[in-house]
């Protein structure tokens, strides 16, 4: 089986995109538990609130990774890729292999499945067959074994050495560890970059390393509040840098950054690319950075404003998301150019159409 | 030409619509008519129907992620891509889709 790196992406992002609303939905029962009945929670058995952390606690603890496994396998394989993704996902968590073990894993479930597809020809009376017994008993087998023979065995140990290495980091190594992270996740605002940062610290987190979602998550809140500092600055100094068009865009970054969706940030990105681009990466690096000197945790992988209370040390996110804010929404002000009467009105020079070219077409007959 | 066409992201709440609605834009400006489904994480909207597939001349698929229904575009020409192909200057990207269809009858 081929595939190139845009397929791999692919399935990678598939897994994701079922994957997010499990780990945003078990999170935030697990963290509302902790918050109404506080860090005994565990112990609290019978209660109403423990019923509430508990539904979230379970699925955080053993779903996570299989429904990524069975969503990648899905992805690959079509429907028989599920049942085998997801024994194989619930195997990688067993031995240790967490979250890359199921992603590989499931690469190997998909690539089984396709193979078994192909290959293994039924007369046609006892094709019904192939998907109800022989594949997902053959796959579930062949895979489970597997990973708990060969696959499992190295990446486990990667996984434990990776874990002890962050567990390791000095103060001075976290900050630059959390800084870079956070970068990657303030440089394209949803884009490819930010999507990489946002699996991987997703990963972190379902093998239970909080930390690095409280980096991410941050400078995902960041530009759509440092655009709108930057905004607040050029009415207090009188400069005006936004066209009416950018402001109409601004009414819609306070909401939406409220809720984390740093997407509403890309129009006014497009008309003037580096200085936003430069303002956005030093204020989600140096936030970052932060959050992750002072260990602050992030129980859930989305949510925005919404879900802060449910951190640890949520006091210091709000420092650092604040701080960070205050510094891009600085930076870009003192970037930006002042702008025209005209230009306010008309827009910048800027015209998509003339500067780009379209992406390349393939048609498929 | 006639286009019907999904989007999909991996998170499914933003660039699915704004690059539904980038399309959508641009079909009109060019005069093209034009469907979008969408698939984001709440699920398909705005389904396409089979007489909308039926009349269409090509379907545009920006997607990120795996998609459901491919089969209904069976025998379509059909136009695979990112969704951040299509935002950057959309009507050049519908332009060049309308010539290569055209050099192609």
């Amino acid at each position: 089986m081929k595939m190139n790196f845009k397929e791999i992406k692919r399935h990678v992002m598939t897994g994701i995109s079922f994957m997010v609303p499990v780990v945003v939905g078990a999170g935030l029962c697990q963290a509302l538990g902790v918050i109404l009945g506080g860090p005994n929670i565990a112990d609290q058995t019978g209660t109403f609130i423990y019923f509430i952390y508990k539904a979230g606690n379970m699925a955080m603890g053993t779903m996570i990774i299989p429904v990524i496994a069975a969503a990648i396998a899905y992805s690959i394989a079509d429907r028989p890729g599920i049942a085998p993704g997801l024994v194989v996902g619930l195997v990688s968590a067993e031995v240790k292999a967490g979250f890359l073990g199921g992603i590989l894993g499931a690469f190997f479930v998909g690539w089984l499945v396709n193979l078994m597809k192909k290959h293994i020809k039924l007369p046609k009376t006892m094709q019904g067959l192939m998907p109800i017994l022989i594949i997902p008993f053959f796959a579930s087998l062949i895979s489970g074994v597997v990973m708990f023979t060969v696959l499992g065995v190295p990446i486990a140990a990667f996984m434990k050495a990776f874990t002890d290495f962050i567990a390791s980091l000095s103060s001075g190594s976290k900050f630059v560890y959390g800084a870079v992270m956070s970068a990657g996740s303030a440089f394209d605002f949803g884009g490819p970059v930010n999507k990489t940062v946002s699996l991987y610290t997703t990963g972190m987190l379902a093998d239970g390393i909080l930390q690095p979602k409280a980096c991410h998550m941050v400078a995902c809140m960041i530009p759509p509040m440092g655009v709108l500092v930057a905004w607040a600055l050029s009415k207090i100094f009188h400069k005006p840098i936004w066209t009416n068009d950018e402001k109409e865009n601004l009414k819609a970054c306070g909401p939406m950054g409220i809720c984390m969706i740093t997407e509403c940030v890309i129009p006014l990105a497009m008309n003037d690319l580096w200085r936003v681009v430069v303002s956005s990466v030093i204020g989600g690096s140096i936030a970052g950075g932060l959050c992750m000197m002072w260990d602050v945790q992030s129980p859930v992988a989305h949510g925005g404003w919404f879900v802060i209370p449910s951190f640890t040390h949520a006091d210091k996110f709000v420092i650092a998301l604040v701080l960070g804010s205050l510094i891009m929404g600085t930076v870009l002000f003192l970037l930006k150019r002042r702008l025209s009467e005209e230009q306010v009105i008309n827009g910048s020079d800027y015209d998509p159409n003339e500067n780009q070219e379209a992406a390349d077409v393939n048609i498929e007959f | 030409m006639r286009i019907v066409g999904i989007t999909a992201c991996p998170t499914g709440i933003a660039h699915t619509y704004i690059t539904k609605q980038k399309i959508v834009e641009a079909a009109k400006e060019c005069g093209f008519p034009c469907h979008i489904e969408t698939q984001g994480t709440i699920g398909v909207e705005d389904e396409l129907t089979a007489q909308q597939i039926a009349e269409a001349d090509v379907v545009i698929l920006a997607v990120d992620v795996k998609i459901s229904g491919e089969n209904r575009f069976a025998g379509k020409p059909i136009v695979r891509c990112r969704t951040e192909d299509v935002m950057r200057n959309t009507v050049g990207f519908l332009k060049k889709i309308e010539a290569k269809l055209n050099s192609r009858k």
